[in-house]
């Protein structure tokens, strides 16, 4: 029962992270169309960074803060030079380029922080751990879900909440009546692009202190991601919260019951919710085909 | 000049410098096997050009369908101790098996969803090949022996040249047969459903019915080159089934040219040979192999032989041979 209980928050942390990371690429996917397949790169990039910070003396919390705006930084700069020419265009396009873009970022954290990885873990306040019922966890843990639902609820808040998130959920329906409306879309794109990249980032650095960094390391969160999107249904932002919390209770029972099928049941259980509802849980019919 | 003997004559010296291939490469420090590479992967992306070129729908798990018949090949050599041409065969059809089973979730979807699928039901078959250690080896992969062709007592066993000659006369005859489609009836409605689907449905056409004969068709040729590929290198490996290794596929077939019938080939010569060339010079070759690709996605979106081709057209003013454009899709509604 105990294992059973601290396997099952171990999923749902691991669902946490798999929702975050793919609320960032729904968000994107949703107003552009873009896949991002260079999203897993941005998780590495803001871990990368985080380690630089943390190596030149700064503390956790700074870097936990600032890595990801730095990471914002980069993805902004990439998003108005290399994908914004590509808006007009058939979105596979923009899945191309990312796709490019991931193999040089690949090749560049190679070349920059070498191609092993680098020691990065939880500041000793945050290494101890506590006493919840009859089960010890670990603080670092629960650090990264409070994290984690706090990043939730602040997106949540931010699109239902203020006028630019308006902005950005009628974008999704129609962005030419929302820019004949007098709204700038060039900047919706960019600012939505850069919150999709900062959620990557928030993801990246705490991902980074509970399973490691190296070059590939992002790649690990991003085809979980992208079951999440498909699970919950493209286009729905709630869709990928609950993909991201149903797969990581699936892979919590089938890391403790069948190991070895650990990553295929994701796979299985996308394949049973698309088989009986092809859109994804909650995807509205006729987006995105 | 006419613009379609242009072609003929292009596709004429392309094949004879292919076929003296082993006579030439090694003049340029490279193994015929780099040759043998390239012409497999080219006919690996093919399947990307039915899907995408001709039919506009991103196939972006093509290298599942590759690594099946990779491994078709590869399991049935060692478990079944089966013959030369039985193995490849087993790994054809391994690969047609594959596409039907996720067709049933790929036709219904279309456009980007239908890329995100096919990278999704993709990794599958990857974990699978990665998680059976004690069948596939796992993640080492296994290696196996050729097996030899046995006609009554006459025993045979491809070396190096005689293997690429092989690959190269299969690729060519299913790039003929890539030709011969995309002249056909079926090819014109792939293009059709590439150009506006609602519009085919219209005139009594049932386009999912298309679209899973081109499936089957990509799956055979990826199954195929996956299959030759195994036993060219005689060894698989699950990275082999990886959704990197369909990026590339994919890279190779825009690189060159999506919906022209040799753009893939194009595509996996600079591909391979630049692997090849770059990688002697400097270990961060991806960097470059990347920053091509992305000034071709941005530049050159019809990749080289379909600029070339439109570059061509447009000054002799005759009809252009690529597949159109799709026409603009409209990203939700």
């Amino acid at each position: 029962m105990d294992q059973l209980l601290s396997e099952l928050f171990n999923g749902l942390i691991l669902g946490a992270f798999y929702a975050v990371v793919a609320l960032g690429l729904s968000l994107i996917m949703n107003l552009t169309g873009t896949i991002n397949l260079a999203h897993a790169s941005f998780l590495t990039l803001a871990g990368y960074i985080a380690f630089t910070l943390v190596l030149h003396g700064s503390p956790f919390w700074l870097a936990l803060i600032l890595a990801p705006l730095l990471t914002v930084v980069v993805g902004v700069i990439a998003e108005r030079t290399l994908i914004r020419p590509l808006y007009g265009r058939d979105p596979i396009y923009s899945l191309l380029l990312t796709f490019g873009l991931a193999l040089v970022a690949e090749e560049a954290f190679r070349l920059i922080w070498g191609a092993n990885g680098v020691p990065f873990s939880a500041p000793g306040a945050l290494n101890g751990t506590v006493q919840i019922g009859f089960i010890t966890y670990p603080l670092f843990r629960l650090f990264i879900a409070l994290v984690l639902i706090v990043v939730i609820v602040a997106l949540t808040l931010f699109l239902r909440r203020t006028q630019f998130g308006l902005r950005l959920r009628a974008a999704i329906l129609d962005s030419e009546m929302i820019a004949a409306l007098g709204t700038n879309t060039q900047l919706l794109y960019m600012i939505n692009f850069g919150v999709g990249i900062l959620l990557a980032g928030v993801a990246g650095v705490l991902a980074a202190g509970l399973l490691g960094l190296n070059p590939t390391s992002g790649n690990a969160l991003l085809m979980p991601a992208f079951i999440c999107v498909i699970i919950g249904g493209m286009g729905s932002l709630l869709g990928s919260i609950a993909g991201g919390i149903l797969i990581g209770i699936v892979i919590a029972l089938t890391t403790l019951y069948i190991p070895a099928a650990s990553e295929v049941s994701m796979y299985v259980l996308m394949a049973v919710v698309l088989s009986i509802r092809p859109r994804g849980l909650f995807g509205e019919e006729g987006l995105f085909g | 000049m006419n613009l379609a003997r242009m072609g003929y004559i292009a596709s004429g010296i392309t094949v004879a410098l292919l076929i003296l291939a082993p006579q030439i490469s090694p003049l340029m420090g490279l193994d015929i096997s780099i040759v043998t590479e390239a012409v497999l992967f080219a006919m690996a992306a093919m399947s990307v050009n039915v899907m995408f070129g001709y039919t506009g729908l991103p196939l972006f798990g093509g290298a599942a369908l590759f690594g099946l018949g990779a491994y078709g090949v590869s399991l049935s050599i060692k478990y079944l101790n089966a013959g030369f041409i039985a193995s490849i065969l087993i790994g054809v059809v391994l690969a047609l098996i594959g596409t039907l089973l996720i067709s049933w979730f790929l036709l219904r979807r279309r456009g980007i969803y239908f890329g995100l699928l096919t990278i999704a039901f993709g990794q599958i078959f990857y974990f699978i090949a990665y998680r059976m250690n004690n069948v596939t080896g796992g993640e080492d992969g296994m290696t196996f022996q050729r097996a030899p062709i046995q006609i009554g007592a006459l025993k045979f066993v491809f070396h190096e040249t005689s293997l690429y000659y092989l690959c190269l006369g299969v690729f060519l005859l299913t790039l003929l047969a890539f030709w011969y489609m995309t002249k056909s009836p079926f090819g014109h409605t792939l293009v059709a459903i590439k150009q506006n689907e609602v519009r085919v449905r219209h005139l009594g056409l049932n386009s999912d019915r298309f679209v899973f004969v081109a499936l089957l068709v990509a799956g055979g040729y990826a199954g195929l080159a996956g299959a030759l590929y195994a036993t060219s290198i005689l060894f698989t490996f699950p990275l082999e089934l990886d959704w990197h290794q369909s990026g590339d596929f994919f890279l190779m077939t825009v690189l060159g040219g999506a919906g022209t019938v040799w753009g893939p080939l194009l595509g996996a010569l600079i591909y391979v040979l630049g692997k090849e060339i770059l990688s002697t010079i400097t270990p961060a070759w991806e960097i470059f192999l990347g920053g091509i690709f992305i000034a071709c996605v941005i530049g050159f979106p019809k990749g080289i032989l379909g600029s070339v081709i439109s570059l061509l057209s447009r000054t002799n003013g005759s009809q252009a041979q690529e597949a159109p454009e799709a026409e603009p899709a409209r990203i939700s509604g």
